[in-house]
């Protein structure tokens, strides 16, 4: 129902590696990278990146939109805090997307945002599979941005 | 596609045409007895005729549970596809939709239903009556309100309104238990508390109509013109629950904040019977503590927790 995140690789600690399926439609909150290099490769479809400043500390109203793009497939992209933040989707409601997704360090929570008052929720990352096999015990209630 | 295609593949049960510039699907499919997903993305359906005549009642019309028509240029559900009594998915997004029909609710096997990115304004109640849907997608459309009987649709599991011209949710969205994942972003919800300046107040029909219902004034069918016994029957309850009062067509839009802990406020759409009533109504209750707010405000709290993890972006 949402879009699924899938350990392929854990690299003996110091990274994942995983595959993101994105239905159509789909789409990420805004969200950062606790501290961790993000890249993303293209494996299928399309996805849009829309880069946010860090809201201020005292201000509360929307976000500011830095930049926005569409990625083809076997483009990449880089990501990390001091860069900003971001929002990924799948924008097509006729094609599905595949991501390849590499993190260093690894991490498992990290903060989303809510566009229209720059309040950050902190939340657990959760895999829909690991390794091939489909992860069960874990609460599906979490929002789970790549 | 080929005159003779039921007679060459008999056992035919996944056939896709998608992307292959398709202006109409032919009587050709009808006698595919075994077909159960149609996949037509992408082709130039849209016009009279993209769907064969007597869908619904051929062998293709039982045996069909997955359709996907999304990426083609129907300005309406075609009417054709009505009948396929046992579909199961059905994706008409990214076409040129403006509404969606009340007999959607034709489709009583329904659980998968993609609508995304058409033109859409707004819902029709009758889509409530899908009794097996659980995957409701309205996102990228010009929806600007849901109807509160959407609630009723229990087995609903996941619901995407993003990128719509949505200024509030009813307040029955909380009594959808099952629901896991709700998307709102990219509507213009109402940031601040807005109350509704523009009360009209009511007639005195409807005046009448509340003594009569809340001090129980007897009457029969027989003391009264049919319309009269009839516009009593419509009494709807005042939602305030320490309220007794009945309201007919007066009535307050409040747009009330279900506050989840700071973080995000969903405004909801609360009918009230008057102004007053935000506070205990007075021609029910006699103490005037602020008791009952925050009393309705615990059972919207409680709801609005769960409701805070189903939240996305």
């Amino acid at each position: 129902f949402r879009y699924t995140r899938n350990l392929v690789d854990s690299g003996n600690g110091k990274f994942n590696l995983m595959i993101l399926c994105w239905g159509e439609g789909h789409g990420s909150s805004i969200h950062d990278h606790t501290d961790s290099h993000c890249f993303m490769k293209i494996l299928q479809g399309n996805l849009k990146e829309t880069l946010f400043e860090w809201p201020e500390k005292k201000e509360n109203g929307e976000m500011t939109k830095k930049s926005e793009r569409v990625l083809r497939e076997n483009q990449c992209a880089y990501i990390n805090d001091s860069i900003g933040l971001h929002r990924v989707e799948n924008i097509s409601h006729t094609e599905t997307a595949v991501s390849l997704h590499l993190y260093s360090p690894p991490f498992d929570s990290c903060n989303t945002f809510d566009q229209r008052t720059g309040h950050k929720h902190k939340v657990k990352m959760t895999f829909y599979s690991q390794y091939g096999e489909r992860t069960h015990c874990v609460s599906t209630r979490y929002h789970a941005p790549c | 596609l080929p005159e003779g295609l039921s007679q060459w593949f008999p056992a035919l049960e996944v056939l896709d045409v998608s992307g292959t510039g398709l202006a109409e699907l032919g009587a050709e499919l009808l006698a595919l007895p075994r077909l159960h997903t149609l996949l037509a993305k992408n082709n130039r359906l849209g016009g009279p005729g993209s769907l064969p005549k007597g869908l619904g009642q051929a062998p293709l019309g039982r045996s069909l549970r997955v359709l996907n028509l999304s990426g083609n240029r129907f300005a309406e559900v075609p009417p054709d596809l009505l009948g396929l009594r046992g579909l199961q998915s059905l994706s008409l997004g990214g076409n040129r939709l403006h509404g969606i029909p009340p007999d959607i609710q034709e489709l009583r096997s329904l659980e998968f239903l993609y609508l995304g990115g058409n033109f859409i304004t707004s819902i029709p109640p009758e889509l409530a009556n899908l009794p097996s849907l659980s995957y409701l997608v309205l996102c990228d459309n010009k929806i600007q309100s849901i109807p509160p009987q959407l609630a009723q649709l229990h087995s609903l599991r996941s619901l995407s309104l993003h990128n719509n011209l949505l200024t509030y949710l009813p307040r029955e969205i909380l009594n959808l238990v099952h629901l896991e994942e709700l998307s709102l972003r990219g509507n213009p919800l109402v940031v601040r508390f807005v109350r509704d300046l523009t009360y009209n107040p009511p007639s005195l029909q409807e005046l009448a109509g509340r003594t009569i219902k809340t001090r129980n004034v007897p009457y029969a069918p027989s003391d009264l013109p049919e319309n009269l016994v009839r516009y009593l029957s419509l009494a709807s309850n005042c939602p305030n629950p320490k309220c007794g009062g009945v309201y007919f067509d007066s009535c307050v839009r409040q747009i009330k904040f279900v506050d989840f802990c700071g973080k995000y406020r969903l405004p909801l759409m609360h009918y009230l019977c008057s102004p007053e009533c935000s506070s205990p109504c007075s021609s029910a209750s006699q103490s005037s503590t602020s008791q009952s707010e925050s009393d309705s405000e615990d059972e919207a709290s409680v709801a609005a927790r769960r409701m805070q993890k189903v939240l996305l972006g």
